[in-house]
Formats: structure tokens, C-alpha cells, sequence
């Protein structure tokens, strides 16, 4: 069940790539730019589709998100030094495949402070080290990997595409309900995920 | 923990992580391999503004960020160098393969030749940030510097500070494509050659740069029509053949509403007399001391002094506008 009231109480059901459900809070959900920019004002009529990432990522990714829930206002990127024992303990307990597919999500939810700790966290693997030490740490792909990942790009850009849809077609039965107010705000949310929809295929 | 796939990673995410990295940082990583290097270019406008300070008499390019907070010091040496290092690696900078050793302050490189090099890196940086260049003050008297320039005025660069001789030694070809670049640049200054034979050349304004212009040779060619169309906020230019009279139409002119930009101006006279024209209603041998300006509209206010035997006007102008 989920509202389009702006309350912390309320919950909001988010579907993963394996078609399970799970709860998560408004307030959490806020945190997610992609998330504002679609459902926020005009809520969602049945889950909400994040089909492109498993269940384990997106609860990972949503767990930091009710945990940063009562922290101060998100002001730009925070030093890896700076980073709360929670923080540290939350990446620290992730591998490598979750730790990516985790940056993935948050990119994809525009959830901006966890992305920016998980580039943080990136560019502190490269800190202090000559060209050499570098690429030893860093895996450089083949042309076959590159490939593949402009193939993902594409599928994500689909991805965003069908949630836009959803949120399009929800905002739309929100129309018929209510006049003036409601269109502008239709008019609004599709202006935004237009937006949204070019940047990712523009990728 | 296994070697980390950085370049499957969201090109959004990538740029903030190449945004995370200091200026060292990224440009040791640039190397790395081809296609990190086209995605720190791709990531070109997201990244740091850049001042790139040229100083080819120590074959040295200092990075510097706009914040100062961040710097990397890349240095050039010709191949024969290389031996004495056995930790010189092998990699490509801008298409010519160099070798290259990690220093803590930043990074040198091991090219063909010294030319070569300093091209190499100066086109790799480009590539890299949105750079701002700047010339060192001896850099004018070497022989990379006319290739550099005539390389940078072709790519449309901008520049924070040219500082240029006029001496013979320095092609007027070259000159006069500093003189026509001026717009693209922040300030240019002119050193006294007094040392060398002197140049023939007479630069021709405007283009002026957009700030500041130093001039310490000789200005003997320096009119009031030329000097009345300056838009510096910063002029300062000494051995004109101004006198007194022409120097007090210069203050009547800023307080006409002349020189709109001007924060600051001193001029040098060869011809000024202490006890010749008046400037400001007083003959200057009559002045004690700073006199205090305004302009007819009331908007700015100056104050105007004489020093040495040379007039030296000092405009420091107060209040409004800065």
C-alpha cells in the first residue's frame, strides 16, 4: 500500500529485479532524487518498479537511507576521514560485487550522499599511489567488458524508461481526480521525468 | 581483495570519482592506460579549473588549482636521462610514448627530446582540465617558448598572465600575435630589457588584456589616444614621454568617467617636470602629500600621489565598484 502523503509514517512498497516486495519508508525514499522527481508529490499506485537491481542491493542501499533518515541536511561531499562508525561499518561489511552493484543503485536513485561515500571511498583506493601501484589496483577491461557495459548502460536506460512510464501512468489517474492543481503537478512530475529519461539515455 | 573494474563503473560515478582525485592523482592515473585517459577527458568540464604555469627554463610545468590547495609539479627531461633511473616506467602522453617516474610533489617524464616533452604534457593537461596558462618571467627568452604560444594561440587558449620581452631575439611575427590575442588574455607584462639591445617593435593596442598590463620598458611610443582606450582594472607603465600636461588629461579623463574598469594606475614619465605644468591645478612640487579625486559624477573617488623624480601617479581608487 503506499500514499502520497509526505509523512515519515508512510510505507512504500519497491519491487526487485527477483519480483519480491519489501517496505520502505517515505523518509527514506526521499532521499532518493529519482524517487522526488517521480512518485513524491503524486504517490505510487502499487509497487514501485526497481527491476533492475536485486533485492540484497536495494535493501542494502535503502538500509543507509533510514539510517541517514535524522542525519543534518546532506552539504556536499564528506572526507572518507570524517565518516561516522556506522558508515565505516556499513561499506566495510560489503564485498567488492555488492559494494558495485550498491554504487550502481545509488546512481540510479540519485541517492547523492551515499554515492558521493561510495566515490570517496573509490578514489581513497587510488590516494598516494604512483601509475604503477595504480594499475594494480584497478582492473582495466577489454573491449568485449566495454561492450557489455554500454549493453547495460542501454538496459538501464530502459529501466528508467518503464518506471517513468509507471509513474506517468499513475500521475495520470491522479489527474482525473482532482482539477487544476493536480494537472499542474502531472504536468511537473512528467516535465521532470523527461528530464530524467534523457539524461540516462544520454549516457 | 581483487583489482577494482574502475572502468565499469557509471560514467557519472566515474566523474566523481576522477572529481575526488587531486590534480597528481588524476594525471598518474591518466596514464595509466589509453581509456582511463579518454574518460578523465571525457569528464573534461566536470573537473577542476586549472592555472598551468610554464616555466621552461627549469623544464618545469607547475598544475595548480584555482584554491591553491592543490598543485603537482611535472618535469621534463630528454631521454639520456632515463638511465640513472631505474624506475622510469613506460608510458603514452598525448600519442609520444615517455618514460615516467613518481617524485612527491608530482611527476617526472623522460621524452625524446625536451620540446617533445613539454608539448607532450602541455597537450595531455589540455585534454585533461580547463586550464588557464601562464607564462613564467624568463620563459620569453627560450627557444620553446615561441612553438608553445604559437601551439596555444591556435587552440584558442586562454591565458592568465603572458609576460613577453620586447628584444630582437623575440620573432615580430610572434609579437604581434601576442599583441592580437590580448582578448584571451588576463594580463600581460613587459619586462625592462635594459640589459639587451632594445626591440624595434612597438605594440599595437587594443586588444588589450582584460585586467592587468605591466609595462617596464621602454614606452615612448605610448599616446593618450591609445592609453584613453584601456579596459584594465590594472595598468601600470613606465619610461612613457608623457608630460605633465598630458598626464593631467589623464586624470581629467578618469574623472570624466574615463577608464570604467580602473582599480589601479601608475604611470612612469621620462618627461615629467616637478616644477613644469600644473597636474590637478598645482604645479607638483607644490604638493605635500596624496591628493583625494572624485569623478564629476560623484561614483568613485581616487587618491592620486607623485613618486621619485619620475612622476609616478599611484591611483588607488576607494569606495565603489571593487
Amino acid at each position: 500500500m503506499t500514499s502520497p502523503a509526505s509523512s515519515s509514517e508512510v510505507k512504500y512498497l519497491i519491487e526487485s529485479s527477483e519480483g519480491n516486495t519489501f517496505d520502505v519508508s517515505g523518509a527514506a525514499l526521499r532521499q532518493s532524487n529519482t524517487f522526488n522527481a517521480m512518485f513524491l508529490n503524486i504517490g505510487a499506485d502499487g509497487p514501485i518498479p526497481f527491476t533492475d537491481y536485486n533485492e540484497a542491493t536495494l535493501k542494502k542501499v535503502f538500509e543507509y537511507c533510514e539510517h541517514s533518515v535524522n542525519e543534518e541536511n546532506y552539504s556536499g561531499p564528506k572526507h572518507q576521514d570524517d565518516l561516522s562508525k556506522w558508515d565505516l561499518n556499513f561499506f566495510n561489511e560489503m564485498d567488492q560485487k555488492m559494494f558495485i552493484d550498491v554504487i550502481n543503485a545509488s546512481n540510479f536513485l540519485d541517492i547523492e550522499r551515499l554515492t558521493s561515500y561510495c566515490c570517496e571511498r573509490i578514489a581513497r583506493m587510488l590516494r598516494g599511489k604512483n601509475t604503477q601501484e595504480m594499475i594494480k589496483v584497478i582492473t582495466l577491461p577489454t573491449a568485449e567488458e566495454l561492450e557489455a557495459k554500454q549493453k547495460v548502460e542501454e538496459k538501464k536506460a530502459a529501466a528508467a524508461k518503464k518506471v517513468a512510464e509507471k509513474a506517468a501512468e499513475t500521475a495520470e489517474k491522479t489527474e482525473t481526480l482532482e482539477e487544476l492543481p493536480v494537472q499542474q503537478l502531472v504536468q511537473t512530475t512528467r516535465n521532470k521525468l523527461t528530464r530524467k529519461y534523457l539524461s540516462f539515455s544520454n549516457e | 581483495m581483487p583489482p577494482f573494474p574502475l572502468l565499469h563503473l557509471p560514467q557519472l560515478v566515474l566523474f566523481e570519482v576522477f572529481k575526488s582525485l587531486s590534480i597528481g592523482e588524476k594525471f598518474k592515473l591518466s596514464l595509466c592506460s589509453k581509456k582511463i585517459s579518454t574518460q578523465i577527458n571525457n569528464a573534461r568540464l566536470y573537473s577542476q579549473k586549472a592555472v598551468v604555469a610554464l616555466d621552461i627554463l627549469r623544464k618545469k610545468i607547475s598544475v595548480l588549482c584555482k584554491n591553491g590547495q592543490d598543485n603537482c609539479e611535472i618535469f621534463t627531461y630528454p631521454n639520456s636521462g632515463k638511465s640513472r633511473d631505474s624506475n622510469a616506467q613506460q608510458f603514452s602522453i598525448a600519442c609520444c610514448s615517455v618514460s615516467a617516474v613518481s617524485i612527491p610533489i608530482g611527476i617526472k617524464i623522460f621524452c625524446k627530446n625536451h620540446e617533445e616533452g613539454f608539448l607532450s604534457v602541455i597537450r595531455h593537461l589540455l585534454k585533461m582540465f580547463q586550464c588557464k596558462m601562464s607564462t613564467g618571467r624568463y620563459c620569453w627568452r627560450q627557444e620553446l617558448f615561441q612553438p608553445i604560444l604559437t601551439e596555444l594561440f591556435d587552440l584558442q587558449q586562454e591565458f592568465g598572465t603572458i609576460t613577453v620581452g620586447l628584444h630582437e631575439t623575440v620573432d615580430h611575427n610572434v609579437l604581434n600575435r601576442i599583441f592580437s590575442y590580448l582578448g584571451l588574455v588576463e594580463g600581460l607584462e613587459i619586462p625592462s630589457v635594459n640589459f639587451l639591445p632594445p626591440s624595434f617593435f612597438i605594440p599595437i593596442f587594443p586588444p588589450w588584456p582584460r585586467r592587468r598590463i605591466i609595462i617596464e620598458s621602454n614606452s615612448s611610443w605610448l599616446t593618450l589616444d591609445i592609453l584613453f582606450t584601456c579596459t584594465c582594472s590594472y595598468i601600470d607603465i613606465a619610461n612613457t614621454n608623457l608630460e605633465n600636461k598630458k598626464l593631467d588629461e589623464i586624470l581629467t579623463h578618469w574623472k570624466a568617467g574615463g577608464f570604467p574598469n580602473l582599480e589601479y594606475l601608475q604611470i612612469g614619465s621620462t618627461k615629467f617636470k616637478r616644477d613644469g605644468d600644473p597636474i590637478l591645478g598645482m604645479v607638483p612640487n607644490e604638493w605635500e602629500d596624496q591628493i583625494t579625486i572624485r569623478t564629476d559624477d560623484g561614483s568613485k573617488t581616487a587618491e592620486v600621489h607623485i613618486r621619485r623624480n619620475n612622476l609616478v601617479m599611484d591611483t588607488l581608487l576607494i569606495g565603489l565598484n571593487f
